[in-house]
């Protein structure tokens, strides 16, 4: 683990855009899989660039349309890349690749991991219509946006990416002067090999700078876990759920929701008229659409042990369900359960693909 | 609530606890009738979403039963449906619905005995439970 100085020429993203362009110019790689801004500028997308000429990124543009991890996984699932690719993503979407890899449904042989750190992101609309002053990049760099930020990032379990080549790092930096580029293995050292960079003499000030952000971020979420409404008993849970349209949104922006086919989206449960009727005079009557408890319950039960918390599903949801209010507890005390931590140990098989012989053993008698 | 009668669902591995099931209405072993048996092949073929379209539809209590740790007829699917029942109380504990409900017994093909107990004790459980709250929602 080194530390270097990326100086800064016109502005932060456009600093990591010419190193990015840099190591696509050289060979280094092929192509590019990292938030790329759209042409009016409005809003930010993950784009595989392989064309320097048409490298537009902008890694710390705050939002989070859809997870680089879940992009990552459709483009190599199939079969792995033969030639390097960088990945540039933020701590939940790496989290979330790790599981995905577990689940068998990415690949990442030839990709080299770059993770940036991350200030936290605003919803799509937040985004694009920016009411604050300036651009909402520099507003979330200069730490002046923690009032738009999303629920999930004000809470975010860890912004600062662990397990990668390099990480490309604001906390602790000057940000007038340079990045600071924190290469943790081989494969990063290779991408960085032959550029005139400076060495950073480690003088704690980024450890201590990332301590500070997960112990305000450790904070905010012990008062929210502390403070939010409980959602617990049958009654409470369908006030919850109230105003779900079983449109599965949460289901498909889910990073490791992993059936490739929904169960919810065949047609299992739809029933020949006269079963309705019967479910009518048992029940008395029935909301329509059916089932929308069962899909979350069930939904939980498939993605809570591999939970990133990158609150994706509740930014998709078009009735608002406040999602990351329910998730966010019982994420946190089921993988506790499990003895489990999603997304940093690629090494650590998915709690429910292996079992020890003496274990729960309140479970079954 | 004294005449409540509660609803069970067991799903029976077909080679350890249906043949205990069967074994306890050969040796006429007495238990109470709430209870109808799914026969399964293995328990480990129980999905979670049968278990919770059962809660939701109003079923007031769930027997899984399998072979005893090391008699699986395919080896590991008991122990790894001890881990995902393990899952699904923890999530009904979470979201608030008694996690009892739910039950995952070891009956091995010679246990009518056990079979009979066990049913007679999850039935008594789910009588002071009382009846499960999502059955007459409107949902």
């Amino acid at each position: 683990m080194t530390y270097y100085e990326l100086p800064i020429k016109e502005d932060v993203p456009s600093t990591v855009n010419g190193l990015l362009r840099e190591w696509l110019v050289h060979g280094k790689i092929e192509a590019v899989i990292a938030m790329q801004e759209t042409p009016s500028g409005k809003s930010a997308f993950p784009a595989m660039v392989s064309d320097p000429d048409k490298l537009n990124t902008n890694v710390f543009a705050p939002i989070l349309p859809v997870s680089i991890g879940t992009m990552v996984s459709k483009m190599t699932r199939v079969r792995g890349s033969t030639s390097p690719i960088a990945v540039v993503l933020r701590s939940c979407e790496l989290r979330s690749l790790v599981e995905l890899v577990k689940l068998k449904q990415a690949d990442l042989n030839n990709v080299f991991i770059i993770g940036v750190d991350c200030p936290g992101t605003f919803l799509i609309n937040t985004f694009s219509s920016y009411p604050g002053k300036g651009n909402p990049t520099e507003a979330v760099l200069n730490d002046e946006a923690e009032g738009y930020l999303r629920s999930a990032c004000l809470n975010c379990k860890d912004p600062v990416v662990e397990s990668a080549d390099m990480v490309i790092g604001i906390f602790g930096a000057d940000l007038k002067k340079n990045l600071i580029l924190d290469v943790k293995t081989d494969n990063g050292n290779s991408l960085i090999k032959g550029m005139d960079l400076k060495v950073l003499k480690d003088d704690g000030k980024r450890k201590k700078a990332v301590d500070d952000i997960r112990k305000v971020k450790d904070g905010n979420r012990e008062i929210f876990l502390k403070e939010k409404e409980e959602i617990k008993g049958a009654d409470k849970l369908l006030e919850f759920f109230e105003t779900c349209v079983n449109c599965h949104n949460c289901m498909k922006a889910c990073p490791v929701c992993y059936c490739k086919e929904c169960l919810f989206d065949s047609s299992v449960f739809d029933l020949e008229a006269n079963k309705y009727m019967a479910k009518a005079k048992a029940k008395g009557a029935f909301k329509a659409p059916t089932d929308s408890l069962l899909f979350h319950i069930t939904k939980f039960n498939h993605m809570i042990l591999s939970c990133v918390e990158c609150g994706l599903c509740e930014q998709a949801c078009p009735s608002n369900i406040p999602l990351m209010d329910i998730i966010t507890g019982i994420a946190e005390n089921a993988q506790k359960e499990f003895g489990y931590t999603p997304g940093t140990d690629p090494e650590a098989p998915l709690p429910m693909v292996v079992y020890r012989e003496e274990e729960f053993q309140d479970v079954g008698e | 609530m004294p005449d409540f009668e509660p609803s069970v669902v067991a799903f029976l591995c077909n080679w350890c606890s249906y043949a205990g099931a069967d074994l306890a209405g050969t040796s006429r072993l007495k238990y109470p009738p709430n209870v109808r048996s799914i026969r399964v092949m293995c328990s480990g073929r129980v999905d979670p979403v049968f278990v919770l379209d059962a809660l939701k539809e109003g079923i007031d209590g769930i027997l899984v039963a399998g072979c005893h740790p090391g008699d699986c007829h395919y080896q590991s699917g008991n122990y790894k449906t001890n881990r995902k029942i393990k899952l699904i109380k923890k999530l009904l504990d979470e979201l608030g619905i008694e996690s009892d409900r739910v039950r995952f017994e070891y009956i091995s093909a010679s246990e009518g005995q056990k079979f009979a107990d066990t049913v007679t004790e999850f039935v008594f459980r789910l009588k002071e439970l009382g009846p499960n709250p999502l059955k007459e929602e409107c949902q």
